[in-house]
């Protein structure tokens, strides 16, 4: 993974120091509230609920198990024992105390950790593909240009003021597991018709109030362009993004105003004042961000044992985990593995300071002591070696991180909801436990297949709901938490909007709504058919009669 | 309003603040920062005249409007109107792309925990706000000393340093 230079290690201790006098000058009084507020959000920090919130950048996903185990202290030292992924890959205290927060930025710095720009209206931390660089078919890795942009993208003296938060999001492969059509900015590497690798450019995806898909504006960018185009793009963004109404504030509005064409033409004249200045990339960057990158070295010999087949063969658990939880890896003899942080009837993403520490000495014997999170709030070991799944697996089963629910309704991507987030309208966590409750049944979760459940606590959309094959989302009514269902939406390739099934259901009726729905899928389904597809082939119609049946 | 030009403090400021025709008669020979507005008013008598001449520039103007009058200002005053909105930071640099070598001012909300961006951006003059002011408010702009990207101070990236 990326090591820091000199002057990137600078950097974020100096931004610790810097973000302590702040705090101390809004303590003695000197900085106002709603100037703090905008100085606090740009150093990752919240007020929330209860208390404060601290999130801390994972960039791009992507954690050494050092800084794992650094989690696991801060959580131990500063907070209550655990911590939570988020659906940005990024990790989250959630109890503080707002003038010890230097004090952890401080003890983070010492191994390369920040929180830099994971919230406010500036441009946030890059997410990326969980399995960059292990799975065949890839372009290129993303990770390289995910932390080339992160470097231009830290301390911008002109974009730290934008008209709203900024996301951008890279892929390098045609299977989008970094949902870049709905970022403000979607980044993909492509190759051109003379086989050079550059990038396809998306403007204006978003969730929130007003969801959207991404417009390509660029077919083709060259490689060194990369921070040029993005400049130009930002810059126009910050002169014209509406300031007025912060629920129109983001880009998206601004490119459907204009027209996607229109937009892009305004960044094109504005990218060619600048795409031959110094901001091109010089080939020694790119090589040296890549050099960080290289692949582990794998073991020759990795697909010749054959104790991991007999172990297929005898252990029926093992065999199920390896297909529900585990991936194709491009080396053979290898597979990437997810550790599911989402325990039965615990809250999606959260993972003790004992797991914490356990999972980081799990990184170091198997897995090049390496660990990353993924957008769907769970975590993977990308590179194991299948001598090696069987004692990984029975580890992760005594470490409760084994469920080899990957890919079903039990996978659920769940925001904090009203038990933490001042944001929220809705209860999301005891939602999901009822979900949970009710498919506790795994042979039935299987017999499902693939179906993507993304639940929010409101209209911001924290757990996309609206680009899950099910999105619910929590609303209230009257002080009830009451749940608008969305079917038919897709955050991959073939991204889409879910669409509202219906009226809003009560708290109790969650699961049992989810069951009839469920229930007219396998009533309906062609052979092998996802529920997606079907969705997609029928439309809401067939669903919404089974669930409003009886109250019509 | 105490002044900060080239990171420090500049003890007497004599540019006036003109707004609307009334100041403008009393002015005199007095050099002053026109509103955009008035300037644009009484364009042609201004830039016929002698003397200097600067204006003050609302934070939502595409700049390419200036772009013929550059050789002739001496001051552009850019505004901050709260300290959420950044548009200027990108109103100065694309003055200083365009050549500007006069002075660009931040006015509005200027305190301490933007003055550096705004330096970099190209910002060389800052109004600040009396109840806002403190000597040490000049470290804000050595805070930070490493630039990852090029801007008005240095335009080399990182990665050209």
């Amino acid at each position: 993974m990326y090591q820091y230079s000199e002057q990137d290690q600078r950097l974020i201790e100096e931004r610790v120091e810097q973000y302590r006098d702040q705090t101390q000058r809004y303590l003695a009084g000197q900085i106002p509230e709603e100037e703090f507020r905008i100085l606090r959000l740009q150093n990752g920090l919240y007020f929330q609920r209860h208390a404060p919130m601290l999130r801390v950048a994972i960039n791009y996903g992507l954690m050494s198990s050092r800084q794992m185990r650094m989690l696991a202290k801060i959580s131990r030292d500063y907070d209550k024992n655990y911590v939570h992924f988020t659906t940005r890959q990024n990790v989250q205290f959630n109890w503080p105390e707002m003038e010890k927060v230097p004090d952890i930025l401080a003890e983070l710095a010492t191994v390369q950790m920040h929180a830099i720009q994971t919230s406010g209206s500036c441009i946030r931390s890059v997410t990326s593909d969980q399995f960059a660089g292990v799975v065949a078919g890839e372009i290129e890795d993303p990770r390289p240009w995910s932390e080339i942009i992160r470097q231009w993208a830290a301390l911008h003296p002109e974009f730290a003021y934008l008209p709203r938060k900024f996301k951008i999001a890279v892929t390098g492969c045609e299977q989008d597991r970094a949902a870049t059509q709905v970022h403000d900015i979607g980044v993909r590497l492509t190759k051109n018709d003379a086989g050079e690798v550059g990038f396809e450019v998306l403007v204006g995806g978003g969730l929130g109030r007003t969801p959207m898909i991404g417009k390509v504006i660029r077919e083709f960018l060259p490689q060194q362009d990369l921070l040029s185009y993005l400049e130009a793009i930002l810059r126009v963004y910050n002169l014209l993004g509406r300031r007025d109404n912060k629920y129109k504030a983001r880009i998206k509005i601004l490119v459907d105003s204009m027209g996607a064409e229109a937009f892009g033409a305004k960044v094109e004249a504005e990218w060619e004042q600048i795409r031959d200045t110094e901001l091109k990339l010089t080939q020694a960057e790119i090589d040296r961000v890549k050099a960080d990158f290289a692949l582990p070295a794998y073991a020759a010999d990795a697909a010749s044992g054959s104790s991991y087949d007999e172990k297929l063969n005898s252990d029926q658990d093992f065999a199920v985990w390896i297909e529900r939880n585990t991936f194709d890896h491009k080396v053979p003899g290898y597979r990437a593995v997810t550790l599911t942080l989402k325990g039965l009837l615990k809250a999606p993403g959260d993972v003790t300071d004992v797991q914490l520490d356990a999972i980081a000495d799990l990184a170091d014997q198997y897995n090049f002591g390496e660990v990353r999170s993924t957008h769907e709030q769970n975590l993977v070991f990308a590179n194991i070696n299948q001598a090696d799944l069987y004692p990984l697996w029975q580890a992760l089963v005594e470490l409760d991180l084994a469920r080899p629910v990957v890919g079903t309704i039990n996978d659920m991507i769940v925001c904090p909801g009203l038990d933490f987030c001042s944001l929220a309208n809705a209860e999301t966590l005891s939602v999901s436990r009822q979900i949970q409750q009710k498919f506790d049944d795994l042979d039935y979760l299987y017999d499902l297949g693939e179906i993507k459940l993304k639940l929010s606590g409101c209209i911001n959309a924290c757990a996309h709901h609206h680009v899950g094959h099910i999105g619910i989302l929590g609303v209230d009514k009257n002080g009830e938490s009451y749940y608008q269902i969305t079917l038919g939406g897709s955050s991959a390739s073939d991204a889409s909007l879910g669409k509202v099934l219906g009226k809003s259901i009560p708290r109790d009726d969650v699961a049992s709504t989810l069951e009839k729905i469920l229930s007219v899928f396998v009533e309906i389904r062609e052979e092998g058919e996802r529920f997606i597809d079907t969705v997609r082939r029928v439309g809401n119609k067939p669903f919404k009669e089974r669930v409003y049946a009886a109250v019509n | 309003m105490p002044l900060l030009i080239d990171q420090k403090v500049v003890a007497d400021d004599h540019w006036v603040r003109v707004d609307d025709t009334e100041q403008l008669a009393q002015l005199g020979n007095n050099p002053a920062i026109l509103a955009w507005e008035l300037f644009s008013q009484q364009r042609d008598e201004l830039l016929a005249a002698d003397g200097e001449l600067a204006v003050a520039i609302p934070n939502d103007l595409d700049v390419v409007e200036l772009e013929p009058l550059l050789e002739r200002l001496s001051v552009i005053a850019v505004d901050f109107p709260s300290f959420a909105d950044g548009r200027a930071f990108s109103q100065a640099r694309l003055l200083r792309r365009a050549g500007f070598k006069g002075q660009i001012r931040a006015s509005g909300d200027v305190t301490r925990d933007r003055l550096r961006f705004m330096h970099r951006c190209g910002i060389d003059a800052m109004e600040i706000a009396e109840d806002r002011f403190s000597p040490e408010m000049l470290g804000a702009f050595g805070e930070i000393s490493v630039n990852n990207q090029g801007a008005e101070d240095d335009p080399r990236p990182i990665y050209r340093q």
